[in-house]
């Protein structure tokens, strides 16, 4: 049986397939989110790549923030409620998920049984998620995926104070034209994020083992940053940007199971 | 009036409060303003006026802001607002009382922002139990009663007042007993409670309880309906509507309430009056009884274990601290009410929101997430 899990967020979506709620079949990411053609991209890449059809998946699940717009799904849940799943789904021993996505970031405590005890989110506001790094990365004209490269030749990151992001992108431009080392102002920025997330992760709770799930735990910056600031080693998995829509398909299974133990149709 | 008749009643005033003010002053009663929270609206009743909530709106705010920074909060704002684009026009007095500091600051930009509508303070003590705090209690009524005297040219009465304490203390009970109803019958959504609570504060309490007394009998012929996730709702305000229809969407009951603009101001009544003592002294005391609120002064903080066992008795599941944004009092109060909630294994979330909140999405992921871990 399978069950498709989508997580339609604001700059990206993603699926991924499962075979009897265990295997993972399949995966697709498109970026563009929300409100684009990129949900329906990522729902076919990711049949395509499974070699199925519609007809083959049991049950659709949507989460993030678009979730209740796919017109596909048979049912929608909450991406913290997924990102806990995904996680622990893919790594039991976390008890901490720090999840930093394009436009908000979220810290989610979980049992050891892997049901949420707790979680925060951030403010309305771009500091300290996904957007923060997008636009310092458009003023320092290199792409977001290079932030890493540079944060971690860093031998002195510059302090970035300013919490908002439109206040700090122009500390950062003054800082450009004091012509500080580009490695040392990204560790610096990378930093900024870290200290805003941990501020969040130090109010849910920390409680090893920690991971990062979302687009910006692949920056190994905004990684080693964090873990200094928390003092825990903060770890992540290659797959982290599909826990969202890996716990979704879970949750995905969990109604059928459900249905067939009560006998209903899905 | 059936029941979906007063329902539609109360959403009416409650969210066209001018057209009752107008009323009001076209039968010859002048209106007062009172914002929030525990101004003696008994006082103002019993001289003959319409005390009138001023919570402010949901607006965008323009005006106000030539006198508040932006990191304040957008209740006071909003009712500067108001009252800057002449909405309040006709009210013959805007009662302030001093229990925070941004309705302090409020007081003193009305004074400048708004010419035609006096600003009186209410001034209330930090301690209220010591007789220090009793005397300066009176003391504070008695300047609102002189201030009020000039602005709506009425007179005081002490026997007048006796009769007013009754009044309210009837609505009080009203109240309670519309909250209990509300809880035990899933049926009435939060929309329907929020427009009860909220017409409330705009409506001449004596009209407001017959209108709940006639509501609550119409539910209590009712069987009740089949009870969706149970939460206690904690916070200043909880009347936006986008925020009501997503706890009726994802399917919650409100249990229960520790809201200052609903429940949390109808819990204490003015006592019988003892001895030699005037209406004026029972009312001191009501005020001098009061507690379990952020803005009340409590060293021991009684409201956090308050609101846990409000929520155990009204049998709810969790616990939502539905906080306005840049509230300190409140904002104080939260990590305790989180721990006490943490201890009884009660979930707890925290949503900010604002008189400017037009999107509410990351609320509604917050509250879908709150009922699929209950």
């Amino acid at each position: 049986m399978y069950t498709l899990g989508i997580d339609i967020g604001s700059t990206t979506s993603k699926c991924v397939i499962l075979r009897d709620g265990k295997e993972i079949v399949a995966k697709s990411l498109v970026v563009a989110g929300t409100g684009t053609k990129g949900p329906k991209q990522s729902y076919e890449e990711v049949l395509s790549a499974a070699g199925l059809n519609e007809s083959d998946i049991a049950f659709i699940m949507a989460t993030g923030y678009g979730r209740t717009t796919f017109e596909k799904m048979n049912g929608e849940m909450s991406e913290l409620s997924c990102h806990g799943k995904g996680v622990f789904f893919a790594n039991p021993g976390c008890r901490t998920i720090i999840d930093i996505g394009g436009q908000d970031a979220k810290v989610i405590s979980l049992t050891d049984s892997g049901s949420i005890s707790n979680f925060v989110m951030n403010d309305k506001c771009a500091a300290g998620t996904g957007r923060f790094l997008d636009v310092m990365a458009g003023i320092l004209m290199i792409g977001v995926e290079e932030l890493e490269e540079y944060a971690l030749r860093s031998a002195s990151p510059v302090s970035i104070s300013s919490t908002c992001t439109v206040f700090a992108e122009s500390e950062v431009i003054s800082q450009l034209s004091k012509n500080v080392n580009k490695d040392d102002l990204v560790a610096g920025i990378c930093g900024s994020v870290a200290s805003r997330v941990a501020a969040l992760a130090k109010r849910a709770g920390i409680k090893e083992e920690v991971f990062m799930s979302g687009g910006v735990a692949q920056n190994g910056g905004v990684r080693a940053a964090l873990s200094k600031e928390l003092g825990v080693d903060v770890k992540y998995t290659d797959d982290a940007q599909y826990m969202g829509a890996l716990g979704a398909a879970i949750a995905a299974f969990h109604e059928i199971d459900k249905g067939l133990q009560s006998g209903t149709d899905h | 009036m059936n029941k979906k008749e007063l329902f539609e009643k109360f959403h009416e005033i409650a969210t066209h409060p001018e057209t009752l003010m107008k009323r009001y002053i076209d039968e010859g009663k002048p209106v007062v303003l009172v914002a929030p929270v525990y101004t003696p609206e008994e006082i103002i009743h019993s001289m003959g006026c319409v005390p009138m909530g001023a919570w402010g709106a949901d607006i965008q705010l323009n005006e106000a802001k030539r006198y508040f920074p932006a990191f304040i909060c957008s209740i006071v704002q909003s009712i500067l607002e108001l009252g800057m684009k002449g909405v309040y026009k006709g009210a013959s007095a805007l009662v302030v009382p001093s229990l925070c500091d941004s309705l302090k600051c409020l007081g003193e930009n009305w004074k400048y922002g708004v010419k035609d509508i006096p600003f009186i303070p209410m001034t209330y003590p930090q301690n209220r139990k010591p007789g220090y705090g009793h005397a300066f209690t009176k003391a504070g009524y008695e300047r609102l009663i002189s201030d009020l005297e000039k602005a709506a040219g009425k007179t005081f009465d002490d026997g007048a007042l006796g009769e007013s304490i009754r009044v309210y203390n009837d609505h009080n009970q009203a109240m309670r007993d519309f909250a209990t109803i509300a809880s035990k019958h899933p049926e009435v959504s939060a929309s329907e409670r929020s427009d009860v609570f909220k017409s409330a504060t705009f409506m001449e309490k004596s009209e407001h309880t017959k209108l709940v007394r006639e509501l609550i009998a119409y539910i209590t012929e009712e069987e009740p309906a089949k009870s969706g996730t149970r939460i206690l709702i904690s916070g200043i305000l909880a009347d936006s509507p986008a925020l009501n229809d997503i706890i009726d969407e994802l399917g919650f009951t409100i249990a229960a309430d520790d809201v200052a603009a609903q429940s949390r101001q109808y819990t204490v009544d003015a006592p019988d009056k003892a001895g030699n003592e005037s209406n004026l002294d029972a009312l001191v005391n009501k005020f001098c009884n009061m507690d379990n609120c952020s803005v009340l002064y409590d060293p021991d903080k009684k409201r956090v274990n308050m609101i846990t066992n409000k929520a155990a008795f009204a049998e709810a599941q969790g616990v939502v601290v539905i906080l306005t944004k840049f509230c300190d009092p409140e904002e104080f109060d939260y990590p305790l009410i989180k721990k006490a909630c943490d201890e009884r294994g009660l979930p707890c979330v925290l949503i900010e929101v604002d008189r400017q909140m037009e999107n509410m999405e990351q609320a509604r992921t917050m509250l879908q997430a709150l009922k699929e871990m209950i």
